[in-house]
């Protein structure tokens, strides 16, 4: 069911933004990891998928990255727009990792977002939260408190993937989402959440196809969330 | 007042005009929970090939204004995973089902026509000659002998239904067309997506793996709609319109075109409610114009016009 969202809040710094949506219906037990495919009322004509930032009573976040014709037209949007979502799609993190563990968050740009829920949900399940950006205008986006996860780039010449390894064991997992080459250099036995071109969201389409070492799998369906190590890297 | 939506066609009754399209829907089943399916008038399943294929290497989908251009490259389970997985499970689909094949050769059109034959579920067969993400390959519905030798093979093995699938980027649609009927074709699907690719400036590369794709939606409707107008003002055999049916009028265009049953690709990836809302939206234009049934006004744009009823 396409729900009505209209757009309540914006802030936004350079290319990235939070965005609050007032939803006319429920996201039912949205769960982190969880995606919605949200619409503009026309143009473009499909629907993309975002990660679920924050959910509390009806209001949806979402941490965006401008990259084109739909997040350039929620980023220039008036408050009181009004866009299109279903979901929640794909599956919630908890249910595909080791529920025993704690994780090491490790967040590049947009992919920040679903670590966000993840820790907002299951805080017991967090050792730590790296979150990676280039520069420091993203600061403007976050509270004090929240900035101290922030690992940037043109302040320390760090990127996360330094900071992890200098705390990184084997006793803690690790949970990714980000730009393939932050994935790509993480441990084999760490979780990485993976973005493909999406059409349905729901397993119907086959066009967020990721090549495994069990053979083709879908982003939406079996995901997003994969082993590591089970990806085919050079399919990407 | 109760408008009469079902449409009669190749001696099966649909309960109404919209059908699923082949491809962005799959074989159903992850669609059960947002759609029921005794609402549409029939599913089109996925093109299934003699092989499993795991499709082509992303992105297998980018948009473009008005559109989706999509190269999935026919990614499905292989005829015999599809009869032994999928066909037991068909039944689960409470509409009518249209099994959809594709081959490579005309070896390959023959079994795979055989074990769609065998299918009890599968009520009408449809052959997409007309893919157009398999790389090096032709489509067969570029060439009308082709085509007309691939009908005739499917029409040998089946009293089934059968619907050519066409590609509605073709110099002469109605020769393709014609030779698909002269085969033994007892309908014509127009059409699959159009040929398109997006290059990204930043690269200089085409964006998709595969270099091109098939765009439908929106921007598609007024070529299909076209290519249905022209052959059905040439020929009188049931024609299935697809392409770019977004909403109610995008579906009643296609109905006065010529088409008797309508397809839904992009609208149902999108909204996979979107053959509801449409379907609902036919009965009220209906109701509002107090034409009674949805058969008065297939190709009505060739009669005059609806003034004539
Ligand atoms: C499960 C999932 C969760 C996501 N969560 C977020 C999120 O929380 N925040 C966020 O900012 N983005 C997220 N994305 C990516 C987001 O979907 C794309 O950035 C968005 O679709 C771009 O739309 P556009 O119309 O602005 O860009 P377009 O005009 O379509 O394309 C602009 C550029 O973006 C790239 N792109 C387009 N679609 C995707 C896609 N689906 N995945 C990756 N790259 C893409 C294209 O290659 C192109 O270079 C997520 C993607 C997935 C698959
Ligand atoms: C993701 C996707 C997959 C498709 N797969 C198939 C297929 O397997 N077989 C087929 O005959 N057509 C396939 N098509 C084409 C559609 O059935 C339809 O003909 C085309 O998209 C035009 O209709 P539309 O404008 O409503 O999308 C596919 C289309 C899309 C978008
Ligand atoms: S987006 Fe359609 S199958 Fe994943």
């Amino acid at each position: 069911m396409l729900i009505e969202a209209e757009l309540k809040e914006k802030k936004i710094s350079k290319d990235y933004g939070l965005f609050t949506f007032k939803l006319y219906g429920d996201l039912e037990n949205p769960e982190a990891g969880q995606f919605v495919m949200l619409k503009a009322s026309d143009e473009p004509v499909l629907a993309k998928p975002f990660s679920i930032y924050s959910y509390k009573n009806r209001e949806l976040t979402l941490f965006i990255k401008r990259v084109g014709r739909l997040t350039g037209k929620i980023f220039s949007s008036p408050i009181g727009e009004m866009f299109y979502i279903r979901g929640p799609h794909g599956n919630p993190y908890v249910d595909l990792i080791d529920g025993e563990k704690q994780y090491i968050l490790v967040g590049g740009g947009s992919g920040i977002a679903p670590l966000n829920f993840f820790s907002e949900l299951h805080p017991t399940m967090v050792y730590e939260k790296f979150y990676g950006f280039k520069g420091s205008y993203i600061r403007e986006l976050f509270t004090e408190k929240e900035q101290r996860n922030l690992i940037i780039e043109e302040e320390s010449g760090k990127t996360v993937i330094d900071v992890l390894k200098d705390i990184y064991s084997e006793e803690i997992g690790i949970l990714a989402c980000g730009p393939v080459p932050m994935l790509k250099n993480l441990p084999a036995t760490s979780y990485v959440s993976l973005e493909a071109m999406m059409g349905c969201g729901i397993g119907t389409c086959k066009s967020c196809a990721v090549k495994t070492k069990k053979g083709v799998k879908l982003v939406c369906k079996n995901g997003p969330l994969f082993r590591k190590e089970e990806i085919i890297w050079e399919w990407i | 007042m109760g408008v009469d939506l079902s449409v009669d066609v190749f001696g099966i009754k649909f309960r109404n005009p919209i059908i699923l399209a082949s491809g962005p829907v799959g074989f159903g089943f992850e669609l059960m929970p947002y759609l029921d399916f005794s609402n549409v008038g029939a599913i089109t399943l996925k093109t299934v090939t003699l092989k499993p294929r795991e499709g082509n290497p992303p992105p297998r989908l980018v948009d473009s204004h008005g559109g989706v251009i999509n190269s999935i490259g026919l990614q499905n389970p292989g005829i015999e995973g599809f009869v032994e997985e999928i066909a037991p499970r068909l039944k689960e689909l409470k509409t009518i089902k249209i099994g959809s094949i594709a081959g490579f050769s005309m070896d390959e059109w023959e079994i795979l026509g055989e074990e769609m034959d065998k299918i009890k579920e599968i009520k009408i067969i449809e052959l997409n000659l007309s893919c157009p993400n398999v790389k090096g390959k032709r489509r067969w519905a570029e060439d009308a002998e082709l085509t007309q030798k691939v009908v005739k093979i499917a029409r040998k093995l089946t009293n089934k239904p059968i619907i050519a699938k066409l590609a509605p980027d073709v110099t002469d649609i109605v020769e393709i067309a014609k030779a698909a009927v002269d085969a033994g074709a007892d309908g014509l699907a127009i059409g699959n997506g159009i040929q398109a690719m997006r290059i990204d400036v930043e690269t200089g590369l085409p964006v998709l793996k595969l270099k091109t794709g098939g765009l439908g939606g929106p921007a598609i409707k007024p070529i299909t709609l076209a290519k249905v107008f022209k052959t059905r003002e040439a020929l009188d055999v049931p024609i299935i319109g697809i392409g770019g049916i977004m909403n109610w009028q995008d579906a009643i265009e296609h109905a006065m075109a010529g088409a008797s049953l309508l397809g839904l690709g992009t609208a149902v990836m999108v909204d996979p409610e979107a053959p509801v809302r449409i379907i609902e939206g036919i009965k009220a234009f209906l109701d509002r114009k107090k034409i009674e049934s949805f058969n008065k006004i297939i190709g009505v744009a060739h009669k005059g016009g609806l003034n004539v009823h």
